[in-house]
């Protein structure tokens, strides 16, 4: 873990005394206060991400770096839609998220820039990580939601929200899409590279393998309905960790060492 | 629902999950021991039922076939499976069998500049195959980003790095003093007829090099060469050690391919631009130099199947966003669209 003393270290670490009071602010029924220092993050978190642009002269999507990074960024305007066109709450969670993912960029990622490598040189390079962390972002929301339904809570302050158990539905069935179409882009993209559009490497198999948990959890909620919620979102949550594992573990873990491997 | 259609269900869950869990334990596999593994005789069986699952599924569940989002994403599983199967090498040995069908599932194919080739290696099979035209390599070329950079050590473990460009200077601070970059050579060479070396670039060729010299306080300034493709040797009392580094920014082969004499296919190859013709697919997959000199090594992919997975894919991602996004969107507008219409109707 290292501090950053840069521009980008600290517009990060600011962002994130942004989220972080926000977070407070709302679960101590602060709603606005929370929705103003939410938005301030926000504005933040673009500065910091263009700024980053601006230095790396490339979208800043290459490494994970840039990517939680570009996570904090895109937390705000995910959670401004599910409250205003899904009624889905957990504000809070939100806030907590951005914080969350902003605390590796800011403390535990190299911000070295790099050269772009051959492969990476491609137009579809930007669109699949990008729609794969917004995919990402939802699936986040709907385990925070699996979990307030797991522990039986009622929405904190917004009232007029759905129940967890539909929100998770709701939020997967948004962020499903998403992640079918990360899946499929990085395979043709895979195919223009690589010669192959799936090359059975590890990190792929996590992908098609938290795909298809959200496949299994649509049919077993179709199959069994609200008639075990629990079960619904103790699935929803095991999207979650492979979704985890896809994006840290094998980046990170030397035994899964493959093409992707470069993404470290 | 009926007891058949629980069944069905319970099957594609069961699927569903084996498959999850398949593809975590191919993940500690490695990629090459994966792609056997899901290649082999039980997953073949297991892809056939899985084709088999769904297209029963679609004709068994309305709503599979009534809903077009859900026929056309169920539909694309199927021809994604379809096109892979049709493509891989087994699928390639069936149509052999079958229909006489005869083409490289994939290959190697090294070709120097100026010559032209239609031998391919083909994989894992120890085999030369020739194909129906020839590829023809007019040049080949590394593209490096510049400026490249230099690396210095020094013996107590600390490091530097500075652009590779002439003029630029670093001061390393105390007994190291300070390392200055002179040159840049792309082609290096040294003329040793006369007294004092001369060292020059020639055009044409490629060995880059820097020209650095390195000023010690209380000495005078030392040069010395730094290249690119040959490290040398580190004088054990020289306490610096340097590299010179340049990045690839892209491959490319500028090929031709010749049918019957005439050039019928032309294109610059490289990363993520391959060129496409009569059934296969022509990647820059890397390079390699011998006495004759540096040779282009090309992939040669075949290209059957890939519509299936490519229409499969459409059908599959369009399917979903109609599913999910598109009937949602939809449900809102007219939610809107009624509130809104039955403001004047509320008022009479
Ligand atoms: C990898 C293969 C499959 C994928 C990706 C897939 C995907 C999906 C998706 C995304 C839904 C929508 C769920 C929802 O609206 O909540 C769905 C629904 C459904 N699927 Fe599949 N499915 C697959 C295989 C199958 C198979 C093999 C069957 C046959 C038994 C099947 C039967 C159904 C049924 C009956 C529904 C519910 C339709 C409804 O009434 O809304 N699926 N599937």
């Amino acid at each position: 873990m290292e501090i950053k003393y840069t521009i980008q270290g600290l517009l990060i670490y600011i962002t994130m005394a942004a989220y972080l009071p926000a977070f407070v602010a709302t679960i101590a029924r602060r709603t606005r206060a929370g929705r103003v220092l939410f938005f301030a993050g926000f504005a933040l978190a673009v500065i910091s991400f263009v700024y980053r642009w601006i230095h790396v002269r490339h979208v800043p999507l290459q490494n994970l770096f840039e990517v939680f990074l570009f996570l904090g960024v895109a937390c705000y305007p995910i959670s401004w839609f599910c409250r205003r066109a899904l009624r889905i709450g957990g504000q809070w969670a939100d806030m907590l998220i951005g914080a969350i993912v902003l605390f590796p960029a800011g403390f535990i990622f190299n911000a070295e820039p790099m050269q772009l490598p051959p492969a990476l040189q491609c137009w579809l390079f930007a669109p699949h990580v990008a729609v794969y962390m917004l995919s990402y972002v939802f699936m986040l929301k709907a385990t925070f939601q699996a979990g307030e339904h797991l522990l039986n809570r009622r929405p904190r302050v917004e009232e007029t929200v759905i129940p967890p158990e539909q929100a998770t539905y709701e939020l997967i069935a948004i962020g499903f899409p998403l992640l079918t179409l990360g899946l499929v882009l990085g395979s043709w993209w895979g195919k223009l590279a690589w010669g192959h559009y799936w090359g059975w490497d590890p990190k792929e198999l996590w992908s098609l393998a938290s795909w298809l948990v959200y496949v299994g959890y649509f049919h077993w909620r179709h199959m069994s309905g609200t008639k075990h919620p629990r079960i619904n979102s103790l699935w929803a949550m095991m999207g979650m960790l492979t979704i985890l594992v896809t994006l840290l573990w094998v980046n990170l873990a030397r035994i899964f060492a493959g093409l992707h491997s470069y993404a470290t | 629902m009926s007891q058949l259609k629980r069944m069905l269900l319970w099957a594609t869950l069961v699927a569903v999950i084996l498959l999850a869990g398949l593809s975590v334990c191919g993940a500690f596999l490695g990629a090459e021991r994966a792609q056997a593994f899901f290649n082999s005789l039980p997953l073949v069986v297991y892809w056939f039922a899985a084709i088999a699952l769904l297209a029963t599924g679609i004709a068994s569940f309305r709503r599979l076939l009534r809903v077009p989002s859900l026929l056309l994403l169920h539909a694309g599983c199927i021809l994604v499976l379809l096109g892979a199967m049709w493509g891989s090498e087994p699928g390639h040995a069936l149509r052999k069998r079958l229909f006489g069908i005869d083409k490289i599932p994939e290959g190697e194919l090294d070709i120097y500049e100026q010559m032209q080739e239609d031998r391919v290696v083909v994989k894992d099979a120890n085999d030369v195959r020739r194909l129906p035209f020839s590829v023809r390599l007019n040049d080949f070329r590394m593209e490096y980003y510049e400026p490249g950079r230099l690396f210095i050590w020094s013996r107590d473990g600390r490091d530097w790095r500075m652009p590779a460009k002439a003029g630029q200077t670093l001061a390393l601070g105390g007994e190291l003093g300070t390392v200055a970059i002179r040159r840049v050579f792309r082609n290096f060479r040294i003329d040793l007829r006369e007294d004092e070396p001369v060292a020059y670039d020639e055009p044409g060729g490629s060995n880059p090099a820097l020209e650095v010299t390195v000023d010690r306080p209380g000495s005078a300034p030392g040069k010395r060469y730094v290249f690119e493709r040959r490290p040398g040797h580190t004088n054990p009392d020289d306490p610096l050690a340097m590299s010179y580094f340049r990045a690839v920014r892209d491959y490319v082969s500028e090929l031709e391919i010749v049918r019957d004499g005439q050039v019928v296919a032309a294109k610059d190859i490289e990363v993520n631009h391959p060129l496409h013709y009569g059934g296969y697919h022509f990647y820059q997959q890397s390079w390699n130099e011998n006495e004759f000199g540096e040779y282009s090594i090309l992939m040669v992919v075949s290209d059957s199947g890939l519509n299936a997975v490519y229409g499969g894919y459409v059908c599959l991602v369009g399917g979903v966003f109609w599913h999910f996004w598109g009937r949602r969107t939809l449900h809102w507008f007219r939610t809107h669209y009624t509130i809104t219409a039955k403001i004047p109707g509320e008022s009479q």
